[in-house]
């Protein structure tokens, strides 16, 4: 069950909440990565980059460790599963509502589908 | 990595500018390109005109939004114009109100866009939610894309929209909710 006052999903969406951190996300998700791996593509200064990588280690989303000289980050899917199942749960309330309404364009479909085949029915006979 | 591919599914679209039915899953897709709105996209089989009709006259209305077990929706009112008032009430089992949505129509252009503010009032709780809903309808070959932007004035008031269905869920013991959640959890255990 999710708890949605939980400050732990605050920071998680917090954390998502940025082009840059999502980006960093992205990347991670084809494994593990140094820091300036993640820094290159964001077209920002290392610092900057540190920084975003920080928000995302509070949130738990990404852990760091540091062998030698490089610090390698890798991806945590825990709190993303509880993000996901958050946001899913409001999707599927959404999608049922969606799904009847598709039966109901479905029965607008055949009424005038039906009044298009009646229509020109009268007309002939109205030419008669 | 399923999770993360879900993940990215649910909330990473977020270059949704273009917006084409093509571009548009068949499947309902939620977002949250910013911290106060939610975007919601699907693609529905059925020209425009009759999508646009199913959510704005109020007759087609009544016929799929959503109710609870045991709520009747007993007012649905909407006028398609810039301008425009509507409320939809949904009434419990001994015929009291429970909740309330209504709001005024900002924009209405048939049969693509239509921007309105919806409050929320549950009527047990005095707190009321008010925010903007932009509807924005497109057509390719007799095929409708939908997309539903729900901006919110803070954050926090996003996040609890998010985590309404499951609030209400628990308080009218909304059986279905309760089985999706344990199929989505072993759904999740499997990922």
């Amino acid at each position: 069950m999710v708890v949605d006052q939980s400050p732990r999903l605050d920071l998680v969406f917090h954390a998502l909440a940025h082009p840059a951190r999502r980006a960093i996300i992205r990347q991670l998700s084809g494994g593990e990565r140094n820091l300036s791996e993640l820094a290159s593509p964001l077209r920002m200064t290392f610092p900057a980059a540190t920084k975003h990588v920080r928000v995302l280690e509070r949130a738990k989303l990404v852990r760091r460790r540091v062998l030698g000289r490089q610090h390698l980050c890798r991806l945590r899917a825990a709190p993303l599963r509880e993000a996901v199942e958050w946001t899913e749960q409001f999707r599927k309330n959404w999608e049922a509502r969606f799904e009847v309404l598709d039966s109901l364009l479905e029965a607008m479909k055949q009424e005038e589908a039906k009044s298009a085949d009646v229509k020109p029915a009268e007309r002939g006979r109205a030419r008669r | 990595m399923l999770v993360v591919e879900r993940f990215r599914r649910v909330l990473f679209v977020d270059r949704y500018k273009e917006f084409t039915v093509n571009k548009v899953a068949p499947t309902l897709q939620v977002s949250t390109p910013t911290d106060t709105t939610i975007v919601l996209t699907r693609a529905f089989d059925a020209p425009r005109r009759l999508v646009w009709e199913a959510m704005t006259d109020p007759a087609k209305l009544r016929r799929w939004m959503f109710s609870p077990p045991g709520w009747e929706m007993t007012v649905c009112e909407f006028e398609a114009r810039a301008g425009g008032a509507y409320r939809w009430v949904w009434a419990g089992a001994d015929g009291r109100p429970v909740m309330t949505l209504r709001g005024e129509v900002r924009e209405c252009e048939a049969p693509e866009r239509v921007v309105h503010t919806q409050v929320m009032e549950m009527h047990e709780c005095a707190a009321a939610t008010e925010f903007v809903v932009t509807l924005e309808l497109t057509e390719t070959k007799g095929r409708t894309g939908l997309r539903l932007t729900l901006t919110f004035p803070s954050k926090s008031e996003r996040d609890q929209a998010l985590t309404w269905g499951m609030e209400k869920g628990m308080e009218v013991g909304y059986a279905r909710i309760d089985a999706m959640l344990a199929q989505n959890h072993s759904d999740i255990q499997r990922a």
